[in-house]
């Protein structure tokens, strides 16, 4: 109940500060731009448009999560809003929760335009609706989701330059996780190879979240992809919400 | 301790510090009891400890030691802010919300129907004087409008104690008046209100007991009356005389200032007062006032905190 209070507030103020609704003018002028870069490429245009709108929608999807996600809680400490807030009945996983929930609700809508858009190019191109590319889609969003709660925890005990690097890293370095494991499986007596191993293991494996080459290409998914995304991801999600939680619950508010 | 508003016991607070450099003792074994139904002053220096004190109180920092009772509740659990209001110091609240949203708001966190937060957001609209603009942005608020509204939301839940952190600094005169007004009024309700002000005028007119905090230790506690009247610094005595009396007073042992027949006399020592008494008696003298003079609270802060 309170977790839905502080969410709808957190929704209401993207609404009213025009975050989504400049984002969404970028996000969806990027999208139609793949139609005139669709034409350029000569019997490809229709595999350009779907691969330019989803990466689109995935880079765009990683810069709200990065800088709006840092700013969440951060925000609410410089502008020392928080201390009326905190000051309530209301337990600080509550609070940062709510904040979360409301900011992956504005980027639910913005996915959901995101999308329509797309579909409506791939209509405009190709004469049908491809719904094919939902699929990459729900793991998009999940994969945002991951970098929002990757980002709100970094914050939560770092000044917001580093928290953007390090979310990035995540970011990065879960893209690069098969590389990570095919490394240290060729060369398995380096001297770090334990320092290795550990970031392979407690990184997230963000290629189980891609299937945008998958769709755009039509290749042959593997069993259970989507649902071993979902699955995959929102387990990980709830474990970095949970440490984020914890953590925000010992801060103090100077 | 239950007919206690706040019991602290050894409440202390150690700041970590920056890399490489020491730790900061705000707050230093605090004991400090307020009643219920008391206004209760909170007063120091910039970096005495006071905002610590309350940000520990209102649950936004966690003790390094000690305990924290509210209401007679040990303060561990959110749950014990329920019947608690607390205003910073210069709250700041969601600016792209009106103040009637940002209320609204607030009352949904404790929970009130829809009935109830309505009701009670237009009469505390009404209350702060701010129902003409409960419907613009708090972005295009003044300082003195935030201050209103920041005391409207501490109201929201019609708390029994009040915590208020230099709730008159960054108001003008009007605006402070109504403050102090609204506070009394607040106490004759039976709320607690318990206050930090570096305002000594503030304090010395609505507070019923000030503590004095200085450097993270509490040095003195206690009633303003008693407070003030164990500082005694003189006792004037007016008398008058007939004029061919005059004479008879002495001038050489006592300060006087005659105007007419109208003496004035300046005791430093109030154990003199008896023996003036008498002598007025002997010179025939008709004794109109005796006033001690007692020590401003700001001069009993100045002498307690410049030790």
């Amino acid at each position: 109940m309170r977790v839905c209070t502080v969410a709808l507030n957190t929704f209401k103020e993207s609404i009213r500060n025009r975050v989504l609704l400049n984002i969404l003018i970028f996000a969806v002028g990027l999208i139609l731009l793949s139609l005139v870069i669709g034409d350029w490429s000569i019997y490809q245009q229709v595999k350009v448009i779907k691969d330019f709108g989803l990466s689109a929608m995935s880079i765009f999807g990683l810069l709200i999560a990065i800088f709006i996600g840092i700013r969440l809680v951060v925000q609410e400490l410089e502008q020392r809003t928080i201390y009326i807030i905190a000051s309530k009945p209301i337990r600080r996983w509550e609070i940062v929760i709510g904040k979360y929930l409301g900011l992956s609700l504005t980027l639910a809508v913005n996915v959901i335009i995101m999308t329509l858009v797309l579909l409506c190019t791939n209509y405009i191109t190709e004469g049908i609706i491809d719904f094919g590319l939902l699929p990459a889609v729900v793991l998009i969003y999940i994969e945002i989701l991951l970098i929002v709660g990757f980002s709100l925890f970094f914050s939560s005990f770092a000044a917001p330059t580093l928290s953007a690097v390090l979310t990035l890293a995540v970011f990065v370095i879960g893209h690069l996780s098969g590389f990570l494991r095919d490394y240290i499986e060729v060369y398995p007596d380096r001297g770090y190879h334990w320092l290795l191993k550990i970031i392979y293991y407690i990184a997230p494996n963000l290629e189980a979240l891609n299937l945008k080459m998958a769709v755009v290409e039509n290749l042959k998914q593997p069993p259970h992809a989507l649902l071993y995304g979902i699955v995959y991801g929102t387990a990980y999600l709830l474990v970095v919400l949970i440490v984020t939680a914890a953590v925000f619950h010992r801060r103090d508010l100077k | 301790m239950a007919d206690l508003a706040i019991h602290t016991e050894n409440l202390t607070k150690v700041y970590r510090g920056d890399l490489g450099k020491r730790p900061i003792v705000a707050l230093d074994g605090l004991n400090c009891d307020v009643e219920r139904g008391e206004v209760f002053a909170f007063i120091g220096p910039n970096g005495a400890g006071k905002t610590t004190t309350i940000k520990l109180l209102t649950r936004l920092l966690r003790p390094t030691n000690g305990r924290i009772f509210i209401l007679g509740v040990e303060n561990k659990s959110h749950n014990s802010m329920e019947r608690v209001g607390y205003l910073p110091e210069l709250p700041n609240m969601y600016g792209y919300l009106s103040g009637r949203e940002f209320l609204d708001f607030i009352a949904r966190i404790f929970k009130l129907d829809f009935k109830e937060r309505k009701r009670r957001v237009s009469q505390l609209l009404e209350r702060v004087g701010l129902e003409k603009s409960s419907d613009v942005a708090i972005r295009n608020y003044s300082r003195g409008m935030l201050q209103r509204l920041g005391l409207a939301q501490a109201l929201i839940n019609d708390p029994e104690l009040l915590i208020l952190d230099e709730p008159m600094s960054g108001l003008d005169p009007i605006g402070r008046k109504d403050f102090r007004d609204l506070i009394l009024q607040l106490r004759d309700q039976g709320k607690t209100i318990f206050f930090s002000s570096h305002i000594l005028s503030d304090a010395e007119m609505i507070a019923d007991r000030v503590g004095i905090l200085n450097k993270g230790r509490l040095i003195n506690i206690g009633k303003l009356d008693d407070l003030t009247s164990s500082h005694i610094t003189s006792v004037d005595v007016t008398f008058r005389v007939e004029s061919d009396a005059l004479s008879r007073v002495d001038t050489k042992k006592y300060k006087t200032v005659i105007r007419d027949q109208n003496v004035m006399v300046r005791l430093n020592d109030s154990k003199e007062v008896n023996e003036l008494v008498k002598s007025i008696e002997r010179w025939g003298g008709q004794i109109i006032s005796v006033i001690p003079q007692r020590k401003s609270l700001e001069e009993i802060f100045m002498t307690e905190v410049g030790r």
